[in-house]
């Protein structure tokens, strides 16, 4: 139940931020320190939604289990740096995951 | 305010125009799709959030704290500091529809989002008939919104019928490491990503998933200490954000 309307009032708020300077039509001058914060917004976000999903997938496994998101993430990484793709990490580090899973439940 | 073989002609132009970006957005709405489908909360919830939050990262955020079972006032509050640069756009495009009716102001609001603003501010440079370009405008918008949609569509449909050992939850995080690696480049985007990383697993334990709010907060002050780049100060607010539905 919750979940509907968490995502009905933050489709709200978000449409009403779209609407906002639309409908009072004049021109809002954005401060420039808001322009700059609000580049910020998303890749703060990501970068702690990163952390906290790696942490989780981590979490209730041993350590030496723990090792193959770990690695997932530094193949991933790697993949990212040498294509410059961000898809990449998905391409490499799922098959990076699953082959260091099987390898470290044996 | 569609009606003559122009206008069919301006829409696709439109349509033509948002190709490009299609490329970028159809694979992230694919990892929505997904993510929805493997998230604790219903599919049909998860992709509710492509018609009603319609802005990639802030559906990101939402389907991932209801599913690690954020309070619901932090996860609206996230959203929408995810999606207050929405404001600037509602801003740029507000001079080009002033005087137009009110439906259009309410459908073209909604289509609002980074690739639209992108074709659509293309189009109101390049033609000086207005008409014309609110409906180049639409032609894209409406091509962007019907991809995205089915791209969710489809990732979550495939979501559902795929084997625990497969554990896409992971996807996420990785496509989520994958956004990020590249903006490392950016001295206040590094800033910004490491303290937002650090709080977030700091914080972990943190009651109501606070730390992610934190984590953000967090991130953008220690963004805000970076000396601004000089082409900061571009009125171009595209500039500055990722190619796809952000």
């Amino acid at each position: 139940m919750n979940a509907w309307i968490v995502i009905l009032a933050a489709g709200l708020g978000s449409y009403l931020f779209r609407l906002s300077a639309i409908v009072l039509i004049d021109r809002i001058a954005m401060p420039a320190y808001l322009q700059r914060a609000s580049r910020l917004v998303a890749p703060a976000a990501f970068a702690a939604l990163a952390a906290t999903g790696v942490a989780a997938a981590c979490t209730g496994l041993g350590i030496t289990q723990a090792a193959a998101p770990l690695a997932a993430v530094a193949a991933a990484v790697i993949a990212v740096l040498r294509t410059g793709s961000s898809y990449a990490a998905i391409l490499i580090g799922m098959p990076t995951l699953w082959i260091t899973t099987s390898l470290l439940s044996h | 305010m569609i009606s003559s073989l122009a206008d069919r002609h301006d829409l696709a132009a439109g349509a033509r125009a948002m190709a490009p970006w299609l490329l970028g957005i159809v694979p992230f709405g694919l990892v929505i799709g997904l993510s929805a489908a493997q998230a604790d909360i219903p599919t049909l919830a998860g992709w509710l959030t492509g018609p009603l939050i319609y802005a990639g990262s802030a559906q990101v955020a939402t389907i991932q704290m209801l599913d690690a079972g954020a309070a619901p006032i932090v996860v609206v509050v996230a959203a929408l500091v995810i999606n207050i640069r929405l404001l600037l756009y509602s801003a740029t495009m507000a001079p080009y529809w002033r005087g137009t009716p009110w439906w259009w102001r309410l459908l073209a609001a909604y289509l609002l989002i980074d690739p639209s603003l992108a074709v659509g501010l293309d189009g109101y440079e390049r033609l000086a008939d207005q008409h014309r370009a609110h409906v180049r405008y639409l032609g894209g918008a409406v091509l962007l919104w019907a991809s995205w949609l089915a791209a969710i569509s489809v990732g979550a449909t495939v979501g559902v019928g795929l084997p625990a050992w497969l554990h896409l939850e992971f996807v996420i995080p990785l496509f989520l490491v994958g956004e990020a690696v590249p903006k490392l480049a950016n001295p206040a985007l590094r800033r910004a990503i490491l303290a937002a990383a650090t709080v977030a697993l700091l914080a972990l334990s943190a009651p109501l998933h606070l730390g992610i709010a934190l984590a953000i907060a967090a991130g953008i002050a220690a963004g805000l200490t970076a000396q601004p780049a000089v082409s900061a100060r571009s009125a171009h607010p595209l500039q500055h954000t990722t190619e796809a539905l952000r």
